[in-house]
């Protein structure tokens, strides 16, 4: 299993890829806006959890998350975002996201998000 | 600007300092002036912009040795000089402390611009629309740096409009 991180920023696709190091996960792909990561996660079994922030260029988190749930797939996806407004976090659950962690994070809030969400489906 | 609005950044600066950083920050003394100190000093500045029920700027301004500390601490690296994870750092947590205060702004609707990063030794940082500076230091253990906001409410927040409407009968 793989794990999309969809960040604009390359410093938080760092932070976010040592904590999924931390936790044992070394098979880490990335995307810089939602976009791209539409078109990765599209036919692609092997992602099997996406991290994906809110506000980026080319196309939002949110926009993203609505596409990927538009064409089908069904892989979890956390949104790690600034965007802590009760309100926006029901949007993005109504919209498709599975669970939500607002920045800043301490690792350990990171560590569980991923605990929790890379549990196989079997385990 | 009032202490109601200023609290939001100084818990958003230490928030984000304890927990993606591991460290405290002392905060210094506020001064508010129309346009920010010519510095003459090698600096990385992050700044966003706020739109919705206030208008304004939030600017992060690290010496250059205090950068290479935060964002290198970030990210489990020692940077000996400025490149493009420090410009992207920098540009990441002006984005972080700004959208962690935009959450406690009671009252307000505020949206985020996507951040931009400037560099330099001897720059003035200038507002429009008569906006003053409200000028946040910090000191931690990397180093010292400053927070910048110009925030001007466009509307009155709920919480005033109900307090106005009470008053008034």
């Amino acid at each position: 299993m793989r794990v999309l991180i969809v960040d604009d920023s390359q410093i938080m696709r760092k932070i976010l890829t040592g904590a999924l190091k931390k936790v044992g996960m070394n098979e880490i792909v990335e995307a810089t806006n939602g976009q791209e990561a539409v078109e990765m996660v599209h036919g692609d079994d092997s992602i099997g959890l996406v991290l994906m922030d809110w506000n980026m260029p080319t196309m939002t988190g949110l926009e993203a998350v609505k596409k990927i749930r538009e064409n089908g797939c069904k892989t979890p996806i956390v949104m790690v975002t600034t965007e802590g407004e009760k309100e926006k976090v029901l949007e993005a659950i109504k919209s498709g996201a599975n669970d939500y962690m607002v920045k800043p994070f301490s690792p350990k809030d990171i560590q569980s998000k991923l605990e929790k969400h890379l549990v196989p489906a079997d385990g | 600007m009032k202490a109601e609005n200023i609290n939001p950044f100084l818990e958003a600066v230490s928030e984000t300092f304890e927990n993606m950083l591991g460290c405290s920050v002392i905060t210094g003394e506020p001064s508010v002036d129309n346009e920010t100190d010519t510095q003459n000093t090698p600096d990385i500045i992050g700044l966003i912009g706020l739109s919705g029920t206030a208008q304004g700027i939030v600017a992060i301004r690290f010496p250059v040795r205090t950068a290479l500390r935060v964002v290198g601490t970030m990210i489990g690296v020692d940077f000996k000089a400025v490149d493009s994870s420090i410009i992207d750092g920098v540009g990441e947590l002006v984005n972080i402390i700004a959208g962690s205060a935009k959450t406690k702004l009671e009252g307000h609707k505020i949206a985020l611009s996507l951040p931009s990063v400037v560099r330099g030794s001897l720059y003035r940082l200038n507002n429009l629309n008569n906006a003053v500076w409200l000028s946040l230091p910090f000191v931690c253990d990397m180093g010292e740096f400053s927070l910048m906001i110009s925030f001007k409410p466009t509307v009155v927040p709920k919480k005033e409009a109900v307090n106005a409407c009470a008053n008034s009968r």
